[in-house]
């Protein structure tokens, strides 16, 4: 018996925009800030542990998800003021010190929750009928919120005024700070909100997997590669990304074992990278 | 010297008083002399802490347990942990310190297979026993290592064939992509094939996958009736979690391969039901020895501590290596391998014996299931003895 292709398709919708969210955060922080922080994952871990303890404190999911990405972004505030910022001009540096800060995060959690996996129960139970195929409510609620946020990401950055100062600062530092834009406080802003982001994706995406304080390790490498293949920079191009690894990790792994999913994932990434790089090369020269 | 009167008397009451004195020694929680030093290398951080804080439970029980007893042969036995942060380098370093600085008696531990196999040559180059007690996929052999917990036939050989019978003989694997459920998987396609059962796949995820539905969607549709599952830790939660989410555990009975009581409560009220295993220990049995064993855990570590086989293994290896050096009579390395070949120790669930060739144990097995918020035992399947593969 063959698997219905409108589940086929569902699942990959579902796994690029899953990706998508999880990305949306990276997209901000390395896409635009230019910070490669490897701590990305153990922020998304930080959201689903705040949406854990938040559900066991008995005030249940959603204020979980409401509360995360206040948290998360607070962190990243802190990760920042702490790391981040004293590292500007050496990227390097940056990629040793969030791995550090990432270690740090890990077992502190280890430290406060212990290391065994949690799971909490998705909000809404159930399946919903999608052209004749039943899927689980929560896993389309999460698709709903990864197009609305990546909708909002598009608004916040291109038509609104933060979003203009921002995307000044990247085409141009020296420039943008000459104008008169506190270059450092907008660096500042955008990493902590790259960090709500994770934060946001983390809550959403607990009900779906095992909660434990390696979580952050199996996003990191996925997100990565959904950024860095975009083909364009800012949120659209992020979602092309996503499309592109997550959907396509999806569609093989419904045909091959996952282990060949992965490396074909892989491999195609590693072809798209040599051709943007090439093209960076050319329109550079 | 001649022997004078006063010291043919001062001899005599020394005598007295050596002997009054021997039963004295060996009077519970009296153990005298320098401490005999074991060593125990366990991921205490970096992903697998679950498991060496379970290792840690037995060993710390045993350790209290021996010296409350007088010791060994009189000295109180001291255990030097060290972090190998779940990585194989750090533990080689951490043994070869063991050995050399602290000239511990034998070391147990690590919880994984990539560490010991490290470990190995170090091991045996210091002439240093190695106390192995995790379940893992066999071929760990030699003189100076012994192995206090199940290899794939002691896992599989009932487990196969009660599910073939009760729930039907199609089955799935699915497992990570390393060499235990490999191992397990070439164990149980002999076993299914013996039964004139078939399996119907056989997939191998790699670490740290998120997202499980197009496999799933694929079991679902082989018409699979068993699925034997062996994707250890977080990413086994994250699979039966989409699994049930997907409606595949409604199709199905999974056999999870290397579940414990560790990972219990993971799944959420009501969730994770009915999936089996085998295993040499079961924390809610109805027994008294493992009643009793574990009271005397949760004495010590808190009423609500997790109690699962990793915690009665690793008690077996320091409490054997204990009545290994009681029956040699020598505190020495040579004397816990000559004393360990061909054990017997008595555990919680009965006597266990070690092989004096292998070095593999000979256990009583369970099998268990899922059930409420517990691991219930279905059936107590006997002693197995260990096919330990080696050569």
């Amino acid at each position: 018996m063959p698997v219905d292709p409108v589940l086929l398709l569902l699942d990959a919708t579902a796994q690029a925009l899953t990706l998508l969210l999880v990305a949306s955060g990276l997209a901000v922080t390395f896409g635009l800030v230019g910070v490669i922080n490897l701590a990305h994952g153990e922020l998304l871990m930080a959201g689903a542990y705040t949406a854990l303890a938040l559900d066991r404190a008995g005030l249940g999911f959603w204020a979980g998800l409401a509360l995360a990405p206040l948290f998360v972004g607070l962190l990243g505030l802190l990760l920042d003021l702490l790391v981040v910022r004293r590292l500007r001009e050496r990227p390097l540096d940056t990629l040793l010190a969030t791995w550090a800060a990432a270690l740090v995060i890990r077992q502190t959690v280890v430290a406060l929750f212990g290391p065994a996996s949690h799971t909490i129960q998705p909000p809404i139970e159930g399946s919903v009928l999608v052209l004749g195929a039943p899927y689980p409510a929560y896993r389309l609620l999460v698709m709903a919120l990864a197009l609305l946020v990546t909708g909002l990401l598009t608004w916040l950055l291109f038509a609104t005024r933060v979003g203009l100062m921002i995307r000044g600062t990247v085409a141009d530092r020296t420039l943008a700070a000459a104008s008169g834009l506190a270059v450092r406080r907008l660096d500042a802003a955008a990493f902590a909100f790259g960090a709500a982001l994770a934060g946001l994706a983390g809550a959403a995406t607990a009900p779906l997997l095992s909660i434990d304080p390696q979580m952050g390790l199996g996003y990191l490498l996925p997100a990565f590669l959904a950024v860095l293949v975009a083909p364009a920079g800012g949120p659209v191009g992020t979602a092309v990304g996503a499309a592109l690894v997550g959907g396509g990790e999806s569609l093989v792994s419904a045909f091959a074992s996952p282990v060949v999913a992965q490396l074909a994932v892989l491999g195609g990434a590693a072809v798209l990278l040599r051709r943007v790089a090439g093209r960076r090369a050319g329109r550079e020269r | 010297m001649p022997t004078t009167r006063r010291r043919a008397l001062a001899g005599a009451l020394a005598t007295t008083v050596l002997a009054t004195r021997t039963p004295a020694t060996a009077r519970p929680a009296r153990a005298q002399g320098p401490a005999v030093k074991v060593g125990a290398v366990l991921e205490f951080s970096g992903g697998l802490e679950l498991f060496g804080q379970q290792a840690k439970l037995g060993l710390d029980l045993a350790a209290a347990e021996i010296n409350a007893a007088g010791g060994i042969l009189g000295r109180p036995v001291e255990l030097l942990y060290e972090d190998n942060k779940t990585d194989p380098k750090t533990a080689v370093e951490k043994a070869s310190r063991l050995i050399a600085r602290d000239e511990v008696l034998a070391i147990c531990g690590p919880i994984t297979s990539s560490a010991r196999d490290a470990m190995a040559p170090t091991m045996a180059r210091g002439r240093t026993p190695l106390l192995y007690a995790t379940n893992y996929e066999g071929g760990a052999c030699g003189r100076y290592i012994f192995c206090f917990n199940t290899v794939p036939n002691q896992e599989l050989a009932k487990l196969v064939p009660y599910l073939a019978r009760t729930k039907g003989a199609r089955f799935y694997c699915f497992g990570a992509d390393y060499v235990w459920p490999q191992r397990m998987f070439q164990h149980a396609r002999k076993l299914v094939e013996g039964l004139g059962g078939t399996i119907l796949g056989e997939e191998l995820a790699p670490f740290g996958v998120k997202e499980f539905a197009p496999v799933i969607r694929r079991i679902e549709a082989s018409g699979a009736q068993v699925l034997l599952f062996a994707l250890p830790g977080a990413d086994g939660i994250t699979f039966i979690r989409q699994a049930e989410d997907l409606g595949l555990l409604k199709k199905l009975t999974v056999g999870f391969l290397g579940f414990s009581e560790a990972y219990l409560g993971a799944f959420g009220p009501g969730r994770g039901q009915d999936m089996y295993v085998a295993v040499p220990f079961v924390a809610a049995a109805e027994a008294t020895g493992p009643k009793e064993f574990v009271a005397r855990i949760r004495a010590r570590a808190g009423r609500d501590a997790v109690v699962s086989h990793y915690v009665m293994t690793h008690w077996l290896a320091l409490t054997a290596l204990a009545r290994a050096l009681e029956k040699v009579g020598r505190i020495d390395r040579e004397a816990v391998v000559e004393g360990l070949e061909g054990l017997t120790v008595e555990a919680p669930t009965g006597p266990v014996t070690i092989g004096a060739k292998d070095h593999h144990v000979t256990l009583a097995m369970f099998l268990a299931k899922t059930q409420g918020d517990q691991l219930v035992t279905v059936e107590a399947l006997g002693p197995q003895a260990p096919e330990a593969g080696c050569a």
